[in-house]
């Protein structure tokens, strides 16, 4: 086989030459910008250390390193030109997500550099560098690599740098995850009583991979009562899986074909566009919906149908194949509780252009404000079109138990259900944890007396503290009775009014150990919008208000300077 | 030498080629379910129709071409598995059901299991765990499988917990691995007879094949076992590959070997790698039974136990708890390589492959006490696979019945060709309905991509009782097929040279 080994590694076809040449030159121009980067560092490191030639430093630092971003975002366009010209798609895509990253860094850079960090560049490009000109892994790989790194780089952060009481004091405080940490308490004292431990053989053997018979049966019980069903729900029609994102990613896979769409309204959860596109490839078109109050906007951000028509329209003129409509019900991040008169409209619409609808009620049992009434989808006496209709629900948000790794699919198609059910092996849950959660669901009465209405009273009162807060702050925001978020209106912070604004702000945030969500991750069309997240602990709760305090505290004094300075130059 | 397993189906719509269906079907047929057989008179719709509409539309309309692909498979292979489900062995409830020496599963050690897993230090709850974790596998599980690894794999060097990924099984590990390694439609070399559902595994989200290495039951040339796997039927299988414009991105190996129940010598692995590493191929090497090894006379070796890997960049070692502990239903795996990139590439995508936080714990602490695990469970586990090894064998050899077996794994790879009216697929898909009808459920032979009909992979560790029962039934179908074939077929004598115990 000896004659074959001088050509067979390479990759073969003149394509896949040209990508590893191109991916060469890559690499060469990331090795310059690194050793540009050494050097503008050591640079740093030298600069003179006396009071007197610190001021004169610091205004030569700030020049520098702006020369250093021109310069860098030169050779970033650059490349990106280059590669456009003559790379092939997937290292082009990389590449230009690359680059926004890039420069989004180069620019946080400038500003730890600012605060007298200069490590900090070297290693955020080094964070993401091996994710790119691995040879290791396949385009795909990397652009996987790319994507989880810019989505979640502030959570990774954050795990290795929790706040903690005892411990560490100067760690983040993450308003920005949606988790109920309120009661914990009463889940772990739940949790470790004795019916929770039983080993049995079906437990540690292969599973039904839709879920345990028993669970399912359990979870269709559940769903019944708590939706309101109008007749008993049949546990066939339930998919079990290991958290709600992986029941989208299977619905993506067997509903649309890759570079097909689903409708969804914006701002919503930015988990929905990552597992859409992770595997599946399907696409998420906005429909975007605004704050203003007009005439057919009764209330901020409201979902007309008008608006889905228009979208779909602008779709099918785009030659975009939409298969099916998103609907998040409690909304998130707006904490909007559709009526049933506006839910049936959705769905006699999605009827009409005989689109699926997935409808994720994975807050339904997070509504607080008792004047507020949630209709489930499923408690529709007639479902416009049942075997389109399909139900997300888990535990992560109303147990507040996103460890546990749980989510429920309802469909009545069992063409549907059996189809997500062929991914059961890939997103399967520990028979320990399956029993586990049995006994959570059928445990109604601890349910109905202890736990829901303990964590219905510790939302309101933990949601009341925000509010309060936020009113004497001045901050607009939404004041809904679902969800463990509040989505505020940080607008008038922002100088201009951008997105780019917004991330600095949000950079802030983050530069004081505070996370929130910025509405750009919710694909939110308006600037200066933010989720923050109330359902923590009192305490930390407090400390987090002190930093967000301090932060806008410090945006305007910036703005105020800013001002000054502008006025001093006329 | 070698057959692609799957067609291409990187494209939107179209899904399969015409030419590839029949490769499709085959490979598909079992292991999806707990790894169970198709109903062997189930055939694959004509050829067109994967992936097109037209052919799947009768009562399909909701799903998309690729879900109706997705689920004719899985529906397909849910038929056998079903068959087994609705009239499963019952020792009070249902005696006349069918037992199942199919699914590779270790059923003799629960006992000890669901002692040491009721213990009060399993039943520890704090608020980290049951919050959004570190998406790798939390710290505490990772360090205890970095030495756990160490431990029992021999490492030369203490492993690193930031080389360890932890998912919810091997199936998972597979399907990552496929997705960060390949293109869509590339492919993995895979020496056949092999653990069928990886077809699945690297094809359902990944879109990955698999590429032969065939292997003879026949001992020619150098060969000095059957089913001897050679740096030549690699080169063999990689250039045929390559040669149909199908781009070869790793090697997966399994070892100890499944079906075989043999484990690769240390030299032999060593040359594998180094053909891997010739041509710039990962090797993927599933050890999921090294724990496995009843008999004391084999020499196992890790991979992660040689003193030099030679491309240690490109080796990815996974493990799990589901064969060495029994413990399929926990569903928990893990993945050992020291590239970074694929470390982190694998757990990017663990978000949609993660395991509870409480399990995590129970699985540290069970890796952690290495007291129970070196002096009561693994010298029981061992025993009673070997007793159980004995009774089997002892059986097939009274049978007059060839078969293969290393003295590892839970299975025995049983040669019955002589069986086969005629050496075809379908005579021995007939013979594995024999055995159902007579309610004993085994895996037949082009399940594992044998390229010889009449092999058949039996699972012995299973309790006493339910064993001989199904010993029983397999013995029945093979007396009375032994009177019906009066004349002996022509394929009777050729039979492996070497009967390994």
């Amino acid at each position: 086989m000896s004659h074959q080994s001088g050509t067979f590694p390479a990759p073969c076809g003149q394509k896949a030459c040209q990508v590893l040449k191109d991916r060469n030159i890559c690499i060469q121009v990331l090795v310059m910008i690194q050793h540009l980067q050494r050097r503008v560092d050591e640079h740093l490191k030298q600069l003179p250390t006396t009071r007197q030639r610190l001021h004169l430093a610091k205004q030569k630092q700030a020049q520098s390193t702006h020369e250093q971003e021109a310069l860098l975002d030169h050779l970033i366009r650059q490349m990106v030109n280059f590669l456009k010209s003559r790379a092939t798609g997937g290292l082009e895509q990389q590449v230009s997500l690359l680059s926004l990253e890039c420069r989004g860094n180069v620019r946080s850079a400038q500003r730890a550099q600012s605060s007298r960090q200069p490590g900090q560049l070297v290693l955020q490009w080094s964070d993401i560098e091996p994710a790119f000109v691995s040879h290791d892994l396949s385009n795909r790989g990397s652009e996987i690599c790319v994507l989880y790194h810019s989505s979640f780089q502030d959570y990774n952060a954050y795990q290795g740098d929790k706040y903690q009481e005892d411990k560490n004091t100067l760690g983040f405080i993450n308003l920005g995850t949606s988790e109920n940490k309120l009661c914990i308490d009463l889940i772990t004292e739940r949790l470790g009583q004795s019916d929770m431990n039983c080993i049995e053989d079906v437990l540690l053997q292969y599973p039904d991979w839709r879920g345990q018979p028993f669970l399912r049966e359990e979870v269709a019980r559940f769903l019944t009562y708590y939706c309101k069903a109008p007749a008993q729900l049949d546990p066939e029609n339930v998919v079990v899986l290991n958290g709600c994102c992986s029941v989208f990613s299977a619905l993506a896979m067997v509903l649309c074909d890759p570079g097909e769409a689903f409708l969804v309204p914006t701002p919503f959860y930015g988990g929905f566009a990552f597992s859409s596109h992770l595997y599946a490839k399907v696409e998420l078109l906005p429909v975007h919906l605004e704050s203003k109050i007009t005439e057919a906007n009764t209330h901020p951000f409201q979902l007309t149908v008008d608006k889905l028509e228009h979208t779909l329209l602008q779709a099918r003129f785009m030659d975009k194949k939409v298969r099916g409509l998103v609907l998040t019900n409690p909304q998130n991040p707006l904490g909007d509780v559709y009526s049933r008169e506006s839910l049936k409209e959705y769905l006699e619409f999605a009827k009409r252009n005989d689109l699926h609808v997935i409808i994720d009620e994975i807050y339904m049992l997070s509504v607080f404000d008792e004047s507020i009434t949630f209709h489930s989808v499923l408690s529709m006496e007639r479902l416009p079109d049942p075997n389109r209709t399909h139900v997300i629900w888990g535990t992560s948000k109303d147990f507040g138990i996103s460890g546990f790794r749980f989510g429920a699919l309802y469909t009545h198609s069992k063409e549907v259900a059996s189809a997500v059910g062929s991914f059961g092996y890939l997103h399967s849950i520990s028979g320990i944890t399956q029993h586990k959660l049995c006994q959570l669901l059928r445990d109604r009465e601890w349910i109905d007396t202890i736990y829901l209405p303990t964590n219905h009273f510790r939302l309101q009162k933990a949601h009341a503290y925000i509010t309060n807060t936020l009113q004497s702050l001045r901050i607009p925001f939404l004041c809904r009775g679902s969800g463990l978020y509040i989505w505020i209106n940080l607008k008038k912070y922002l100088n201009p009014c951008t997105f780019e604004e917004e991330r600095l702000l949000h950079r802030r945030f983050l530069d004081n150990k505070l996370m929130l969500s910025c509405g750009k991750a919710y694909m939110c069309k308006e600037p200066g919008w933010f989720r923050l997240v109330f359902a923590d602990r009192p305490l930390r709760l407090k400390l987090a208000i002190l930093r967000f305090c301090e932060v806008l505290e410090e945006q305007k004094q910036d703005w105020k300077e800013k001002q000054l300075a502008d006025a001093m130059k006329e | 030498m070698s057959t692609l397993a799957q067609t291409e189906s990187g494209t939107p719509t179209t899904c399969a080629g015409p030419a590839s269906t029949q490769d499709l079907g085959s490979s598909y047929g079992d292991c999806l379910q707990g790894e169970c057989s198709r109903k062997p008179d189930q055939k694959l719709p004509e050829l067109h129709g994967v992936g097109d509409p037209v052919m799947f539309s009768s009562n399909s309309s909701y799903l998309s071409s690729r879900g109706r692909m997705i689920k004719w498979f899985w529906d397909s292979a849910e038929e056998g598995y079903r068959t087994y489900h609705m009239d499963e062995y019952d020792e009070d409830k249902n005696p006349s059901g069918i037992i199942n020496l199919g699914t590779s599963e270790n059923k003799l050690c629960f006992d000890l299991l669901s002692r040491r897993l009721t213990q009060p230090d399993m039943q520890w709850v704090e608020p980290s765990l049951l919050q959004y974790p570190d998406w790798r596998g939390h710290l505490f599980l990772r360090e205890e499988v970095a030495k756990f690894l160490s431990f029992y794999c021999k490492s030369p060097a203490p492993l690193k917990p930031e080389n360890v990924v932890v998912l919810n099984g091997c199936a998972s590990l597979f399907s990552a691995l496929a997705t960060v390694l390949c293109e869509a439609g590339e492919a993995f070399l895979i020496p056949t007879p092999y653990y069928g559902a990886i077809t699945q595994h690297v094809h359902l989200y990944g879109n990955v094949r698999l590429a032969y290495v065939y292997l003879d039951s026949k001992v020619t040339g150098t060969d000095t076992r059957p089913f001897q796997l050679t740096v030549e039927k690699l080169e063999m299988a990689l250039q045929e590959a390559t040669s149909k414009g199908v781009k070869v991105k790793g090697l997966i190996l399994i070892n100890p070997q499944n079906p075989l129940g043999d484990v690769y010598a240390p030299g032999e692995l060593q040359e594998y790698l180094v053909f891997a590493k010739r041509y710039w191929l990962h090797v993927v090497v599933d050890e999921v039974y090294m724990l496995s090894v009843f008999e004391k006379a084999v020499g196992y070796r890790s991979v992660l136990s040689l003193e030099r890997l030679p491309d240690p960049q490109r080796t990815h070692v996974m493990w799990g708890a589901s064969k060495d502990f029994g413990m399929s239903g926990l569903r928990f795996g893990t993945l050992y390589t020291e590239n970074p990139d694929v470390a982190t590439a694998v757990a990017s995508l663990c978000r949609y492959h993660g395991l509870s936080g409480l399990v995590q714990y129970q699985m540290a602490q069970l890796l952690r006490d290495r007291d129970w695990i070196n002096q009561v469970y693994l010298p029981e586990n061992l025993a009673r696979l070997k007793a159980a090894h004995t009774y089997v064998s002892e059986e097939l050899r009274a049978l007059g019945v060839p078969f293969l077996s290393g003295g590892a794994g839970f299975f025995i790879w049983v040669d019955l060709r002589k069986y086969l009216p005629e050496a075809t697929f379908e005579e021995e898909l007939l013979l594995w309905r024999r055995f159902l009808d007579k309610k004993v459920l085994l895996s037949f032979g082009k399940a594992f991509e044998c390229k010889e009909p009449g092999w058949f992979r039996l699972v012995f560790s299973d309790k006493a009782h339910r064993l001989r029962l199904g010993m029983q039934r397999v013995r029945q179908v093979l007396e009375e097929k032994a009177q019906v074939a009066e004349d002996p077929p022509p394929c009777q004598t050729q039979e492996p040279s070497d009967q390994r115990r």
